[in-house]
């Protein structure tokens, strides 16, 4: 079991009513974390971060980094303490 | 597919109007690109090197085939000529109500040349067009322009949808914009002054003309399945909820924005980085266009208590800032209160201006001061008073704006051209060099972002044909870190969407300027493309719609090529007035100076800069050493008429 933290920016926040949260996870995965974001927060926020097509993570108009701000998907391994932020992916106006 | 075009000489007053034929669409797709046709036309029979705020010049204004069409994403209007602030290629678009109902009327595109003997607008109403005296619109802003505009119009056919400048064109002060019904600013490039220069106000149209769909069960399934699409889309719902403003936090995160001056790239100040005032905005009931599906527009009205600043806005209403509205105020002149980035927002489109030009050429000042480069005594030169040039200083701030839009004083004079071309004179004005600390790309203004770490969109900044920008080869590939879509474009390879290598960045710039250069013809705005309901995909997607408007079906590579065309002549333009790859640059502080925060601290541009520009030039077929278009690659994509004037002109590789 390890403890990941989750930053949540923008509409996540709006749909998990706080900017941050940690779970507790038994499957060192991206992938493990996200069922548990979307356990937790209801079928809104599945609809935002998984792709209903592919079943991974959904790409369009998020980013969902690590700590080096690189983009993570589900078969990514996560460490004990590591945190993930995520983001809605728009730029410009 | 056919359509009007209304040419009007200012000089003689003469306008008639002429068949734009179905070969046209089939070369041009509409739009963007036939605006650029319309320009090229023109300049074979008018001196390119023209002074652009001269009668020579011309002021086109095209909308795409999907415009009005109930699509629900065909919006946007755009204008075309020759920049007076960069001397270039210009264009711009706009949103808002004016595109369509310009299809309501007998005409679609509007081709304007010479000069008016006084100030008058144009009025279109169905098929009836006249020239009007406006001289009792002269000195107004566009606000208060649209307003009398409206009154005097009356309400039939319809409701008087407009374009107007404001006393900045009236000035010809070349980063003056154009603003569609008082709201929506086409703000890039300078058209505001070629309007001025021309004494042309205003243009105004009214119409309740029909449109024809050339297939119209097939636009109904289209506009069925994209609306879908959107509902389908929680991102999408998110967009509507925030608009653009959503990316302030994800800027924020991985220190993409551009803070005074590009000195750092994160906001500072709790509330300015919080999205707490998001809260105070409720959704506008008129929003950007009634065509269009997302609506993600909101107002925001000041009650004066958010804040000790905004007591001195209360009652101020107006659209809420967009990203970039907020890049420019809270990052590149690191005000700090949201009533003040508000505020900032509603100036500027009032007096129709270039935020990005604008805060660029005063951040650059602010930086001088800063370093003591500067003395009290030179601001106090600029601006005829004394001035702190303190950053956040809203009230300074306006009056810099207000020394542009007026010309008040030296200040207003040299910089209203932008920073480029301000750093340049003032550099010359001091006998000093101060260019280090102007943020330019291709001598155009930056777009108020953080580059260095992204090396397409550096790469953006030196190729656009307009001058620095983030618009037309958008890498969201790669800021987006998006291998799916690498994966889809590049068969299968990964590197598109890998900010540490220089691999494939040149070449998402042709491709993704190629795909904008489509989405712009028909008239889609880009963010219903960015937040990929259809799958980013416009070749395949869009197309589609595209092919009901007008009976014009393309495969997707076909319409790829369409893409490329486009962007090919815009090229050749500025090959035609000089441009070469010497051109195709940044600025030293973008090229040379590495970040020191944010998620990628130590970038900088010149790591990459060269081989991404080489792979540029390598996809587009165009030679490395001088920048040039080669004859090959110009029939590739059916351009053999554009390689004869090039090659006449000694242009071409
Ligand atoms: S998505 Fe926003 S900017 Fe684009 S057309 Fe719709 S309301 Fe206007």
């Amino acid at each position: 079991m390890i403890t990941v933290h989750a930053n949540f920016h923008s509409h996540f926040k709006e749909l998990a009513s706080t900017g941050e949260a940690s779970f507790q996870i038994e499957n060192p995965t991206v992938e493990a974390l996200a069922q548990c974001i979307c356990d937790t927060y209801g079928p809104k926020m599945e609809a935002m971060l998984i792709d209903p097509d592919t079943r991974e993570l959904n790409e369009r108009g998020t980013m969902f980094v690590d700590a080096r701000g690189m983009r993570v998907s589900m078969s990514d391994a996560l460490n004990d303490g590591d945190t993930i932020t995520f983001l809605v992916g728009i730029a410009g106006g | 597919m056919e359509s009007r075009l209304l040419r009007v000489d200012l000089t003689t007053g003469k306008m008639r109007s002429e068949v734009i034929p179905h070969s046209v669409f089939e070369r041009w797709i509409g739009g963007s690109g036939i605006n650029n046709w319309i320009m090229w036309e023109h300049f074979l029979t008018h001196d390119i090197n023209c002074d652009p705020r001269g009668p020579d010049n011309i002021f086109v204004f095209g909308v795409g085939p999907l415009a009005g069409t109930g699509a629900g994403s065909g919006i946007k209007g755009r204008i075309t000529f020759k920049s007076p602030c960069y001397n270039m290629f210009g264009d711009s678009a706009g949103g808002g109500k004016f595109p369509y109902m310009l299809r309501f009327t007998a005409f679609e595109y509007i081709a304007i040349t010479g000069k008016s003997p006084k100030p008058v607008y144009l009025h279109i109403c169905n098929d009836e067009v006249s020239l009007v005296d406006a001289s009792h619109l002269w000195g107004r802003d566009t606000l208060e322009t649209h307003t009398m505009l409206r009154e005097e119009l009356g309400t039939y056919p319809s409701h008087a949808h407009t374009l107007s400048i404001s006393q900045a064109g009236e000035n010809q002060v070349g980063i003056a914009s154009v603003v569609s019904d008082a709201l929506r600013i086409h703000a890039r490039c300078g058209g505001g002054a070629v309007m001025g220069s021309k004494n042309l106000k205003a243009i105004a149209v009214q119409g309740n003309g029909g449109l024809k769909i050339q297939m119209p069960e097939e636009m109904l399934a289209w506009s069925d399945d994209f609306r879908q699409k959107i509902d389908e889309n929680e991102a999408v719902y998110g967009f509507k909820r925030r608009g653009t403003l959503g990316a302030v936090e994800m800027y924020q995160h991985i220190g993409s924005h551009f803070w005074r001056n590009n000195q750092g790239n994160m906001f500072r100040g709790g509330e300015i980085t919080s999205d707490n005032w998001v809260k105070k905005y409720h959704k506008y009931s008129e929003v950007c266009s009634s065509d269009c599906f997302i609506a993600c527009d909101a107002k925001y009205k000041i009650d004066g208590t958010e804040s000790e600043a905004s007591k001195k806005y209360i009652g101020e209403t107006f659209r809420r800032p967009e990203y970039l509205t907020t890049g420019s105020a809270a990052g590149a002149l690191d005000v700090r209160d949201w009533s003040e980035v508000a505020h900032w927002g509603k100036i500027t489109n009032d007096y129709g201006i270039d935020n990005q030009d604008l805060s660029c050429a005063i951040s650059f000042l602010m930086e001088l001061k800063q370093r003591d480069l500067i003395s009290d005594r030179d601001v106090a030169e600029l601006f005829d008073r004394e001035q702190s040039l303190r950053w956040g200083n809203m009230d300074d701030i306006e009056f810099c704006v207000e020394s542009i839009v007026f010309q008040k004083n030296l200040f207003g004079k040299i910089f209203g051209d932008g920073p480029y071309l301000g750093a340049i004179k003032y550099s010359e004005l001091k006998g000093q060099n101060f260019m280090k600390y102007a943020t330019y790309g291709k001598g155009g203004a930056s777009f108020t972002e953080e580059m260095r770490p992204f090396p397409t969109w550096m790469n953006n900044m030196a190729v656009a044909s307009r001058g620095a920008d983030h618009l037309k080869g958008i890498g969201l590939i790669e800021k987006f870190q998006r291998k799916d879509l690498s994966k889809i474009y590049f068969d299968g390879r990964t590197e598109a969407a890998d900010l540490s290598v220089p691999t494939l960045k040149g070449a998402s710039t042709a491709l993704i300027e190629n795909q904008v250069a489509l989405l712009n013809s028909y008239g889609v705005c880009l963010f219903h493309w960015m937040l990929d309901p259809a799958g980013y995909t416009p070749q395949d997607y869009y197309g589609k719609a595209y092919a009901a408007a007008t009976g014009i079906d393309r495969t997707p590579d076909e319409l790829m090529l369409d893409g490329a065309r486009i962007c090919n002549l815009e090229k050749a333009f500025n090959s035609r007035i000089g441009m070469r790859r010497e051109h195709d640059t940044v600025c030293e502080r973008w090229m040379w100076e590495p970040t020191d925060e944010g998620m990628y601290p130590g970038s900088v541009a010149a790591e990459m800069f060269n081989p991404v520009l080489d792979e540029y030039y390598e996809w587009r077929g165009w030679d490395k050493d001088s920048g040039l278009q080669t004859r090959k690659s110009l029939e590739d994509v059916g351009l053999e008429d554009v390689a004869d004037v090039l090659e006449n002109e000694g242009s071409l590789a």
